[in-house]
């Protein structure tokens, strides 16, 4: 399928500017983007299917990312002294699917993930992005899902958003 | 290092910092605690068929757990008696009907006895037998399962699994009984963090009732500002198991803490039994498959965090296991299992993998400060500032019984007590 050139960039802006906003550590900007029963979701396994019935590295709704974005924020969280510094690439946007209720973007990321006194963390993957809305304004996200390269490896703590 | 100094190292109250620092305590630590104690292997259900096997560490010695045609589990070191190499990948899979060596090809039945080698001719007169035990894959020295959970020891000699484990056992049990079918299996998927300090750092915080309040501040403080702010006032269970650990001290006053011989102990539940229409479907499943009155018994042993020392601790009122792998003086790599109970909904089992996200993934908001101030130890004990790591909440006020100690809520009794296991494997007992 090739997608309208104008609705692909218009795709493409919308993840970079999601990326702007979870670089800038602007947690309550970025979970206004998503829709009101929106998930977002870090599967544990290469192409897993189920996110009730297996675990994952973060399967979250409306109520846990509000205690994750807040806690980020908490004077008293001690691995966040000092807090996490991110710096991510979007690319290879696509949009896959396509109807009339929204779309389906298809995107691969480099995430560089630093917090002083602890290495440097590459992170890569892709996003699967299902923005729901009939023109670019009017999108939310109601799945964003995050397959890590890694997902079923040894982890480090993850702490802030993908 | 001389038994003797080993042992100046615990004192009843305090221990010394090398114990969590000194390489060449590590060492010791693979031989005589890893190389001789009870340590978990895997579960039963990650090997349902013959052929099926499931890799991991005993201390350093990488194993493989299989299902033998015969339909036995048996547990060989994970090494071609040719060229040393392992034999299988890491991780779980099917061997087919015999192992079978990536390098030179020999083969090994599935209890590790060659089978066949290429090139016979070249081993004529050489010394070599195919019935020779040197020349097939070696079995651990002892292996024992207790409903479906599989423990190996690398030392011929010692306590059977059931003396060692004493008051713990009963967890395992609980484990197994809170099934309706009486059967638990591996599900879900296993999630795998790196900690960046000792073993015994982790081992010592899961029943430190003295930590909840100050470590996890910032999640359990978010949780009640989410529930305050967007929720009017009501918890969901997603959050209930993250404000538990800001109850106040009375309530941490309030709790027991048993411990047992050989390092294991548990402490009393933190959260209350769920009262929504899961639980109850639950509870109704449980009465229908033990009787009433059974079902409020297997229900009412509710503890928290046991400690199976030094490779695992299960969680049964959420069918969790975490399994504990030292990699070195400063990396312990945990594992966390999640298990199905048999004869219970998917909307239960969905509940269990809500409790492994929040509490036990690598994102969780609870286990991120835990790691952090596990890291902050290592880093510190590091340090010229101080020789000695203290033990003092509550010592001196242990209660003995058969087999045992008893602590109050607060108490740093599972430490000492874990210490005095690590004395007596390590050398001498402490005084």
């Amino acid at each position: 399928m090739i997608a309208d050139p104008l609705l692909t960039h218009a795709a493409a802006d919308y993840l970079f500017r999601e990326a702007e906003l979870l670089d800038g550590r602007r947690w309550e900007d970025w979970d206004a983007l998503f829709a009101e029963d929106g998930m977002y979701w870090v599967p544990l396994r290469h192409d897993q299917q189920d996110p009730l019935n297996h675990a994952s590295l973060f399967y979250e709704d409306a109520i846990l990312r509000d205690v994750r974005r807040r806690r980020l924020e908490e004077k008293h969280a001690w691995s966040q002294q000092p807090v996490t510094r991110t710096a991510r690439i979007v690319g290879n946007v696509r949009i896959v699917a396509q109807d009339g209720e929204g779309l389906r973007v298809r995107s691969a990321f480099q995430i560089s993930e630093w917090r002083q006194g602890r290495d440097q963390r590459q992170l890569a993957g892709h996003y699967t992005h299902d923005l729901v809305g009939t023109a670019p304004g009017e999108w939310r996200i109601a799945l964003k899902r995050v397959d890590l390269i890694n997902c079923d490896g040894i982890q480090d703590c993850y702490e802030v958003f993908l | 290092m001389a038994d003797d100094m080993l042992a100046a190292l615990v004192r009843p109250d305090k221990v010394h910092k090398r114990v969590y620092t000194d390489p060449a305590i590590f060492d010791l630590e693979m031989e005589r605690i890893f190389g001789q104690a009870w340590i978990y292997v895997g579960h039963a259900s990650q090997v349902p068929k013959p052929g099926d096997y499931w890799t991991t560490l005993i201390g350093r010695e990488p194993v493989v757990m299989v299902r033998d045609r015969d339909g036995a589990i048996r547990v060989l070191y994970n090494r071609c008696p040719h060229k040393g190499a392992k034999l299988v990948a890491d991780g779980c899979g099917h061997a087919g009907p015999l192992f079978r060596c990536p390098y030179h090809a020999w083969t090994f039945a599935l209890d590790g006895r060659l089978r066949g080698v290429p090139f016979r001719q070249g081993y004529a007169d050489t010394g070599f037998s195919l019935d020779d035990p040197q020349f097939s894959m070696r079995p651990v020295a002892r292996i024992a399962e207790r409903r479906g959970f599989v423990f190996c020891s690398l030392a011929e000699d010692g306590p059977g699994l059931e003396e060692y484990l004493g008051g713990a056992l009963a967890s395992i049990d609980n484990f197994a009984d809170r099934a309706p079918e009486g059967e638990v299996e591996v599900a879900g998927g296993v999630m795998r963090v790196m900690q960046h300090s000792n073993w015994k750092i982790f081992f010592e915080n899961l029943n430190d009732t003295g930590h909840p309040q100050a470590t996890h501040e910032s999640s359990f403080a978010a949780a009640r500002r989410t529930v305050r702010e967007k929720l009017g006032g009501k918890t969901p269970f997603q959050l209930h198991i993250i404000e538990g650990n800001g109850e106040p001290n009375s309530f941490w006053e309030s709790l027991e803490l048993r411990c047992y011989d050989h390092g294991h102990s548990y402490m009393d539940a933190i959260f209350n039994a769920p009262t929504d229409a899961i639980s109850l479907e639950y509870r109704g499943q449980l009465e229908a498959a033990y009787g009433v009155e059974r079902a409020q018994a297997i229900l009412s042993m509710n503890r928290h965090n046991t400690i199976i020392y030094p490779s695992c601790s299960p969680h049964t009122g959420f069918q969790q296991l975490r399994v504990i792998r030292p990699i070195s003086i400063d990396r312990t790599l945990v594992e966390i299992f999640t298990f199905r109970l048999k004869g219970t909904s998917d909307a239960f089992f969905q509940r269990t993998i809500s409790y492994t996200n929040i509490v036990n993934s690598p994102s969780s908001t609870v286990m991120v400060d835990d790691v952090e101030v596990y890291r902050r130890c290592q880093e510190g004990m590091a340090s010229d500032g101080g020789d000695w790591i203290s033990q003092h909440r509550m010592a001196g006020h242990d209660t003995p019984f058969e087999g045992g100690l008893l602590g109050a809520g607060i108490s740093e009794v599972p430490m000492r007590n874990q210490f005095r296991a690590w004395a007596s494997y390590m050398g001498e007992a402490v005084a």
